[in-house]
């Protein structure tokens, strides 16, 4: 097997994927960025930097997809929680809509093939 | 909302947290500090957080851990700081700004290197400025009977007439701050008019 093909093939998937899955998860209820990240990292196994998430969070806020807001903790030390937006919605349903082609078309494929 | 300190028993530990936010500001200085101040207030968060869900483990161990994951901010951000850059740069129509946003921004688009060389082609009027001072018979707006000629340095003038004299210093410094002012905007509302075509 390929392994090096194959470790680049999954970051390439990985990075392309991540931003659909950051909507996904913050699409249940808002999450604060330490809570997004456990909850990618559990569900996924995908190891990034988790600091990479910071710089795609403020994308997604720049696009319109999400907004934010701080929130007072007892310990004094404030969560920022992300929100889906109208718009963060609606682009979600076309993503999800696209991911399941897709799948469609590869479950085709390969059984086609068998 | 402010931000606070996060406090720790180990001495070591909060060297090790006081140097890493030290150098965290240091990395976000090209950006706006009320950015500069959210991003840090976030990685305090997310170092916060990490340390009470591990708070069975020694302190400094579970800080080092969240450090490593966290990743280089120098790497990591780098996309953050290209973007806030930006929008720093064209609020305060500092040229200095500018020119290290774009530098920043070169590798995301062919466009930031259309308005580097925009930015940079303006430097030929400043440089015409100096060049009437030194050389004033040779440069300036050319006319022959009656019909413009040329803008610029010319060598041989013998059949023009130059129409401004000494106005045309004054003229070229309006001329560039228009023209400075022109591509800013156009720089700042690139992103709006880019996603404005997309959809």
């Amino acid at each position: 097997m390929k392994d090096e093909f194959i470790g680049k093939w999954k970051s390439q998937v990985k990075k392309g994927t991540l931003s659909f899955l950051v909507l996904n998860a913050i699409s249940k209820r808002e999450l604060y960025g330490y809570e997004l990240i456990e909850m990618i990292k559990k569900s996924t196994a995908i190891e990034i930097a988790e600091g990479t998430l910071y710089p795609l969070m403020n994308r997604l806020k720049t696009e319109g997809l999400t907004t934010s807001k701080w929130v007072e903790q007892a310990s004094g030390i404030p969560r920022k929680y992300y929100v889906l937006t109208k718009e963060g919605l609606e682009t979600l349903k076309q993503m999800l809509n696209y991911w399941n082609e897709l799948q469609e078309s590869i479950n085709k494929l390969t059984n086609d093939e068998i | 909302m402010k931000f606070k300190k996060i406090e720790f028993e180990n001495k070591d530990a909060q060297r090790v947290y006081d140097n890493y936010m030290k150098n965290l500001s240091n990395v976000l200085k090209p950006i706006l500090e009320e950015d500069r101040q959210d991003v840090l207030m976030e990685y305090n968060s997310h170092i916060y957080e990490h340390l009470q869900s591990n708070k069975s483990r020694p302190e400094l161990n579970e800080l080092l851990n969240a450090i490593e994951k966290l990743g280089a901010p120098e790497e990591v951000l780098k996309p953050l700081i290209a973007d806030k850059s930006l929008e720093k740069a064209t609020k305060s129509f500092n040229p200095l700004h500018i020119f290290k946003a774009l530098l920043l921004n070169i590798s995301n688009g062919i466009s930031y290197v259309i308005f580097f060389f925009l930015y940079l082609s303006l430097g030929t009027f400043v440089f015409l400025i100096f060049a009437k001072l030194f050389n004033s018979d040779h440069v300036g707006v050319f006319y022959k009977d009656n019909r413009f000629q040329a803008l610029g340095w010319v060598k041989e003038t013998s059949n023009y007439s130059e129409i401004l004299g000494y106005w045309f210093i004054p003229v070229m410094i309006l001329i560039t701050i228009t023209i400075y002012l022109l591509i800013t905007l156009l720089l700042k509302f690139k992103k709006s008019i880019s996603k404005k075509s997309l959809s």
